[in-house]
């Protein structure tokens, strides 16, 4: 058994990984501690995948640790001792907090987990992404993999050759601290929304932006790609996330476009300063298209491979993916479901297996519900809460779809929880709201009154290989991302235009849905009705994580307006 | 500064009560009977809805900041961990003995709803947050009743003056991390200007490192050391 670690920078994660290689088991902390981006050591996560599976610690060949910790924890503060007066508050933060970087994993496995810190062993940081998209294609040799992200170990971006699983060599990489995705987060900051968390919110806002505008252009230009050194050049006079540990723009930044967004202030389309934030994020989306647009053409002119393993935060842009699916030489995109760094942890529990298996080429495709969940283990305990306050409208698994269908007819959200949980961010229909996709009405209660978000940010729609052929734009080369919600496309039927689902761009971050799923089994019902597309956003209220176990979705359908849930149980409905 | 001041103690207590209904909720998750279970998820929904109070009152006043002071009050709840609402050892129920637990919510409880009163004096009389926090109130008070019913219940040979005691803890040991809190801070004034000189010279000493080892262009990313740190 291998197990891999990420955690300390970004949401932790454990992930399983049997002798097989294939993903048994994989937990984020933030799913346990309901912290939403929690980045302390997954001890929670950690012990879970123990216990559910009933492992040994002397079955455990090899913990891998997805970076390597001193190199992580110098390389800002090298960078940080260029910039001397301005920067010595963050260098005292920075080795004041020696002990809550990452170099602490081996003490804290050696106090959560005694014993297996022996096994410990780290990786280089975009190796482990690399390691993370690599089972997701079904070609495994050959191809190219590029990682994009705020910083990672050494480097904010790179370009790797894998000629296969044993041999993977870096050609190219940016330096710390030009970073496009550090870059983006400091826009999301001035933006006023949560750094690390917010950043869909730009990427949905710059819809609403007009690229020929002022600000737009003026943000365009705060980042370029440099063609001579092919690099990513940052200019830094804007930006502070390398020299404080507060704030991530500068004082310049402001000068040059303006007051940032009050954070507590409603963002509306047609409210004033609604048109300024807009083009600030239609700036910061076009100029990542076009670094992303450059780093994929000069992956393709070191490595002559036309085919993309794409990962790391960056990759999480979803609406740069068509223009890269566009560009002349490109054959297959393929992104992991969790491109970020709580994914990296499956990457970095197959070094471990591909290190202990050497004569091993392939690795097999891990299932897009990999989270181990077993409604046995609640099923007793949650008895009160649902004769309480709830009530079981059928227990019989076909019968409650047929009555979930009925209820999506008439318009109502519905929300799941049902059996294992997805990898990534997006809901794949296991912890999802899902509603009629087509339906106006529906969609604006999901999106604004049960989930509570901004009317700017779209809802995903869900539906099945067939409908999304009819009504929109697939691309052979990002057809793999479309079954977990990572690329978005445009409309091809003029109709699809106006799907509640669609974005005032014209797109749609589509979900093609398998027959099996919970969601394929929902739309073979709903065909009859003329209900083809599910409206499908991740079953949680802004802020929080999503909901992981049945307690969890008892509580969301408490505090929300939400009155049905999909369970293992049966279909529940919330009591009056 | 009574705005700003009023805005801080609602950023504070959103905290403290999201902080709550995580606890709450993970104090449900743990218990093993069902009416356990039922008990603790009602008090861990309270504070969730006093948590989505709390957010409410703080945006109305926020939103009238200046943008660079207004930015400090954004809430994440990852912010719960930085900011000691819940611990980096774990949940209260992970690292206390459920008796010390039960009195820890029956004390807790009654505490919040002293600290509600303070925050009630801040708020105009009879305004729409002054009746909000009033309702809170009065949840912390059913809290406190329920608490105390399950410890007796429990506990039965647990004398009145018990509880007095770990009351009496409990307030000797939030005053004393408030102390402890200032002093930290008023220590942190007193040494900083020591940590910046010696970060002064840690910087110095760290220009001269060379980070040229860490670049891997053209090396086998599969063939580097795995139980090397660099």
């Amino acid at each position: 058994m291998f197990i891999g670690i990420s955690g300390y920078n970004h949401e932790s994660a454990v992930a399983l990984i049997n002798n097989e290689g294939i993903l048994i088991d994989y937990c984020k902390e933030e799913s346990l501690s309901r912290i939403k981006g929690d980045k302390s050591f997954p001890k929670r996560a950690l012990s879970k995948i123990i216990k559910k599976n009933h492992i040994k610690k002397d079955l455990i060949s090899h913990i891998v640790f997805y970076e390597k910790p001193l190199t992580a924890f110098l390389t800002p503060l090298k960078t940080a001792s260029s910039y001397l007066p301005k920067s010595l508050s963050f260098i005292s933060h920075q080795l004041r907090n020696f002990d809550n970087s990452s170099i602490s994993c081996f003490t804290d496995l050696a106090k959560f987990a005694p014993g297996l810190e022996k096994k410990l062993s780290y990786i280089d940081h975009h190796l482990a992404h690399t390691l993370t998209a690599l089972p997701y294609s079904r070609k495994q040799k050959d191809l190219c993999s590029i990682v994009v992200d705020g910083f990672g170990d050494r480097s904010t971006a790179s370009i790797s050759y894998i000629k296969d699983m044993h041999d993977i060599k870096e050609l190219w990489s940016s330096d710390y601290p030009h970073s496009l995705g550090l870059f983006y987060s400091s826009i999301t900051d001035f933006l006023g929304f949560n750094v690390n968390e917010g950043e869909y919110k730009v990427m949905g806002l710059s819809s609403f932006g007009n690229s020929n505008s002022k600000l737009a252009k003026i943000v365009f230009n705060l980042i370029k790609w440099d063609d001579v050194k092919n690099n990513i050049v940052v200019n830094l006079d804007y930006f502070s996330y390398h020299i404080s540990i507060s704030d991530s723009f500068s004082k310049e930044l402001i000068k040059l476009l303006g007051e940032p967004r009050n954070p507590f202030k409603k963002l509306q389309p047609g409210d004033k300063d609604f048109q300024k934030f807009a083009d600030i994020a239609r700036g910061a989306q076009d100029i990542t298209n076009v670094i992303l647009s450059k780093i994929f053409s000069y992956a393709y002119r070191i490595t002559n491979s036309n085919s993309f393993l794409f990962s790391g935060g960056v990759a999480l842009n979803s609406a740069a993916l068509n223009t890269l699916a566009d560009l002349n030489f490109t054959k297959d995109i393929i992104l992991p479901p969790s491109p970020g760094d709580s994914g990296a942890a499956i990457g970095s529990a197959l070094y471990g297996f591909i290190k202990s298996y050497p004569t091993n080429l392939s690795i097999k495709k891990p299932s897009l519900f990999p989270t181990a969940f077993s409604i046995d283990d609640e099923k007793d305990k949650v008895k009160k809460i649902i004769n309480e306050s709830f009530s079981i409208i059928s227990e019989n698994k076909f019968e409650s779809l047929k009555l979930c269908s009925e209820l999506i007819h008439k318009g109502k959200v519905i929300g799941t929880v049902i059996s294992n949980s997805e990898t990534g961010p997006r809901a794949l229909g296991n912890r999802s709201l899902i509603c009629d996709g087509m339906n106006l009405k529906s969609v604006n209660y999901l999106n604004t009154v049960i989930k509570n978000r901004s009317p700017f940010r779209p809802t995903a729609p869900a539906m099945k290989r067939i409908t999304a052929e009819k009504y929109y734009e697939i691309k052979s080369e990002l057809y793999q991302s479309y079954f977990s919600m990572t690329a978005t496309c445009k409309c091809r039927d003029p109709k699809a235009n106006n799907f509640p689902t669609t974005h005032i761009d014209g797109t749609a971050r589509i979900q093609i849905v398998e027959d099996e799923s919970i969601l394929g089994q929902l739309l073979d019902i709903l065909h009859p009705s003329g209900v083809d597309i599910l409206a499908n956003s991740s079953l949680n209220l802004s802020g929080d994580p999503t909901c992981f176990d049945l307690i969890d979705g008892l509580m969301f359908c408490s505090i929300s307006p939400l009155e049905y849930l999909l369970t293992d149980l049966g279909l529940i409905k919330k009591l009056a | 500064m009574r705005e700003e001041k009023i805005i801080e103690i609602l950023h504070e207590t959103l905290h403290a009560e999201h902080g709550s209904a995580l606890e709450m909720l993970a104090t449900s998750k743990n218990a093993t009977k069902s009416s356990h279970v039922n008990g603790y998820f009602h008090h861990a929904k309270d504070e969730y809805n006093h948590s989505k109070t709390f957010q409410s009152l703080l945006a109305k006043r926020a939103n009238r900041l200046p943008p660079d002071i207004a930015r400090s009050y954004r809430f994440s709840s990852i912010g719960l961990l930085k900011k000691g609402y819940v611990s980096k050892k774990g949940f209260l129920i992970e690292t206390m003995k459920l008796k010390d637990f039960i009195a820890y919510v029956y004390t807790n409880e009654l505490l919040a709803k002293d600290s509600f009163s303070k925050i009630l004096k801040l708020l105009e009389i009879n305004s729409g947050d002054y009746i909000k926090v009033s309702d809170i109130m009065t949840d912390e008070l059913r809290h406190h009743g329920m608490a105390k019913e399950y410890f007796l219940r429990y506990y039965p040979t647990l004398q009145p003056w018990q509880l007095k005691c770990y009351k009496l803890r409990e307030i000797i040991k939030n005053k004393t991390r408030i102390i402890y809190y200032k002093n930290i801070k008023f220590l942190d004034k007193v040494f900083n200007p020591i940590y910046i000189f010696l970060s002064f010279f840690a910087a110095l000493l760290l220009n001269h490192l060379n980070v040229k080892y860490f670049h891997r262009t053209n090396a086998n990313l599969m063939n580097i050391s795995s139980r090397s740190m660099f």
